[in-house]
C-alpha cells in the first residue's frame, strides 16, 4: 500500500527532518509513529502527501510513484487528519467542510450530499452538520475533522497527534470509529496506551531516522524508550 | 470575539438557502450584478433622481431570497465613512447652488455627496445580496468560468478565507497579553509593534496550515470544484430581464416620463 524508500528531507536551514527513512505499510495494517517532539513524525507525513518535497528517495503509494504529475491524484486517495482540528475545519458550516473533498473531486451536489450525510452517521455526528466549528468541543471538532477526510473514501489514513485535545470520553469515541475504518493507518502519536489499542506495528522515529520497526512487545522495553527520548 | 467570527460567515451560511434567487447559475448573478454596477457608476454625480428607480433591484432580490435586510445594512453601515469620505470634499469646493428646497440651496457638491453616497449603498448592497445567495465555491468557480486571471479569483477566496484566521489569532493573543497585564485594558502603545508582527506571523503560519489542509483534500489554485454547468432557461430570464431593465432605466429618463404623465393627468 504504502512505500518509503531511503527518504530524506531537510528545514530550510538545511537540519535533516527525515534521514533515510524506509519501510512499507500492507493493506490492513496500522503503524504507530512514535518518537519525542521535533523526532519527525508530522514532516513525514507531510512528505507522504507531497506537501513537503524530500530531497531524495522515493515514496509510493499503491504502486503509484509520488511526484509532480501524481501528487494530487495521490492526495485524493490519501486521508490526512491534522495535529489541530481548528486548521482542518474553515468553512461557516460542518457540512460544507465534510462536502469540500468531495467538491474538489467533481461530484455533483446530490452525490456530495448522500455522502456527507453517510460519513457524519457512521461516526455519529449527524447533529453536528449544521454548526459551526467554532462552537464545536474539541472532541467534536476531531470527529468532524476525521469525517473530512473520510468522505473521499481514502485509501490510507494518516493521522496526526489524533488524541491531542481529547478527553477520556472522546478518546473512547475515537478508538471505537478508528478501530472500524478499514483502511491502513500511519498515526503519528505520543499516546502509547491510545497506540497500543489501535495499531499492530510501531515505527520509532529519532532525529529523523527510523530506529526501530516491531510489534508492540517493543514498548515494553523502558531502556530502549528512554534511550529514544520517549 | 468567536460571536464576530461567526457574523464574519454568516452571508456564506446565507448562501445555502433554496429560493428561487439561490438556484439561479452563479455565472448569471455574477454578470448581472456586474452590469447593474457598471449602470449605477455611469451615472453623473449630479443624477441622484435617475437612479432612485435602481432601489427596485436589491430590494426586489432581498425579498425573492428571503436575505435580512438589516444584516446587509449593518455591513454597508461599515463601509458608510468610506463613502462619506469620498464625497465630503464636494462640498466644499463645489458650492455652485443646484436648486432651492423652501429657503434652503442645495449645491452641487451636497448633491454630489449624496449620489456618492447613494451609488455605494447601491453596490455596495448588490455585491453583499450576492454573496447571500450564492455559495463563495461557486461563486469563485463562475469567476474562472469568466475567464477573470485566476491570481484574482484565489485573492479574493483567500482573502475571504483567511479574515477569519486573522481574527481567531488576534483573539488569542490579544487574550494572552490581557491575562498577563493585570488590571490595564488595551495594548500599550509601546507593545503593538511586537503583537501585531506576531499576529501577522502566527496568521502565516496557520493559514499556511489551513492550506496545506485544503490541499490535501483536492483543492488546486487553477482547477474548479463541482459546479452547475448548464446555464437553464430560467437563467437566462433572468439575466436578459435584468440587463434590459437596467440599461432601459439608463436610457429612458423614467423619472421626466412620470412627471409628464401626472403633468398631464393633472
Amino acid at each position: 500500500m504504502l512505500k518509503l524508500s531511503e527518504v530524506t528531507l531537510s528545514y530550510p536551514d538545511k537540519t535533516k527532518a527525515i534521514d533515510r527513512a524506509s519501510f512499507a505499510l500492507g493493506q490492513a495494517e496500522n503503524i504507530a509513529l512514535i518518537g519525542e517532539n521535533g523526532a519527525g513524525k508530522t514532516s513525514l507525513l507531510l512528505a507522504i502527501v507531497g506537501i513537503l518535497e524530500p530531497e531524495s528517495g522515493t515514496i509510493e503509494i499503491d504502486g503509484t510513484l509520488l511526484n509532480k504529475t501524481t501528487v494530487n491524484e495521490l492526495r485524493r486517495r490519501t486521508g490526512f487528519v491534522f495535529q489541530n482540528p481548528d486548521d482542518q475545519l474553515f468553512m461557516p458550516l460542518i457540512y460544507d467542510d465534510v462536502a469540500f473533498g468531495c467538491r474538489n473531486a467533481g461530484l455533483d451536489e446530490v452525490e456530495t450530499k448522500r455522502r456527507v450525510e453517510e460519513t457524519l452517521a457512521s461516526l455519529q455526528i449527524s447533529q453536528l452538520k449544521n454548526r459551526s466549528s467554532l462552537k464545536l468541543s474539541g472532541g467534536e471538532k476531531r470527529m468532524a475533522a476525521i469525517a473530512t477526510v473520510l468522505v473521499t473514501n481514502p485509501c490510507l489514513l494518516l493521522f496526526d497527534e489524533p488524541t491531542a485535545f481529547l478527553d477520556p470520553k472522546a478518546k473512547r469515541a475515537l478508538i471505537a470509529a478508528l478501530k472500524q475504518m478499514k483502511q491502513p493507518k500511519i498515526i503519528a502519536t505520543h499516546d502509547m496506551a491510545f497506540a497500543a489499542e489501535v495499531c499492530d506495528r510501531v515505527i520509532v522515529l529519532k532525529d529523523g531516522r527510523v530506529t526501530a520497526d516491531d510489534d508492540f512487545s517493543l514498548l515494553e522495553n523502558q531502556e530502549f524508550l528512554q534511550s529514544q527520548g520517549l | 470575539m468567536k460571536q464576530k467570527i461567526q457574523e464574519l460567515y454568516t452571508l456564506e451560511q446565507l448562501s445555502s438557502g433554496a429560493s428561487a434567487i439561490h438556484r439561479l447559475h452563479p455565472s448569471v448573478k455574477l454578470l448581472t450584478t456586474v452590469v447593474f454596477i457598471i449602470v449605477v457608476v455611469s451615472f453623473s454625480r449630479y443624477d441622484i433622481g435617475r437612479l432612485v428607480p435602481y432601489i427596485l433591484f436589491p430590494t426586489v432580490i432581498m425579498s425573492l431570497s428571503e436575505t435580512p435586510y438589516t444584516l446587509l445594512l449593518k455591513r454597508f453601515l461599515v463601509a458608510l465613512p468610506f463613502c462619506i469620505f469620498a464625497g465630503v470634499t464636494n462640498i466644499f469646493f463645489d458650492t455652485e447652488p443646484a436648486f432651492v428646497i423652501n429657503t434652503i440651496v442645495i449645491s452641487n457638491g451636497v448633491l454630489s455627496l449624496v449620489t456618492i453616497v447613494f451609488k455605494s449603498y447601491l453596490c455596495v448592497m448588490t455585491i453583499l445580496i450576492l454573496m447571500s445567495v450564492t455559495p463563495l465555491a461557486e461563486l469563485t468557480n463562475a469567476m474562472r468560468r469568466l475567464r477573470i486571471p485566476y491570481i484574482f479569483t484565489v485573492m479574493f477566496e483567500m482573502t475571504y478565507r483567511y479574515i477569519g484566521v486573522l481574527f481567531d489569532e488576534a483573539h488569542t493573543i490579544y487574550t494572552a497579553y490581557s491575562l498577563r497585564s493585570s488590571e490595564r485594558k488595551g495594548i500599550k502603545i509601546a507593545d503593538m509593534g511586537t503583537v501585531v508582527g506576531q499576529l501577522l506571523l502566527r496568521s502565516i503560519d496557520r493559514a499556511d496550515r489551513i492550506y496545506n489542509a485544503m490541499k490535501c483534500r483536492g483543492y488546486a489554485l487553477r482547477t474548479m470544484a463541482y459546479s452547475r454547468s448548464r446555464i437553464e432557461r430560467s437563467d437566462y430570464i433572468f439575466g436578459i430581464a435584468v440587463t434590459v431593465v437596467c440599461i432601459g432605466f439608463r436610457v429612458v429618463n423614467v423619472n421626466a416620463l412620470l412627471v409628464g404623465a401626472f403633468g398631464e393627468y393633472a
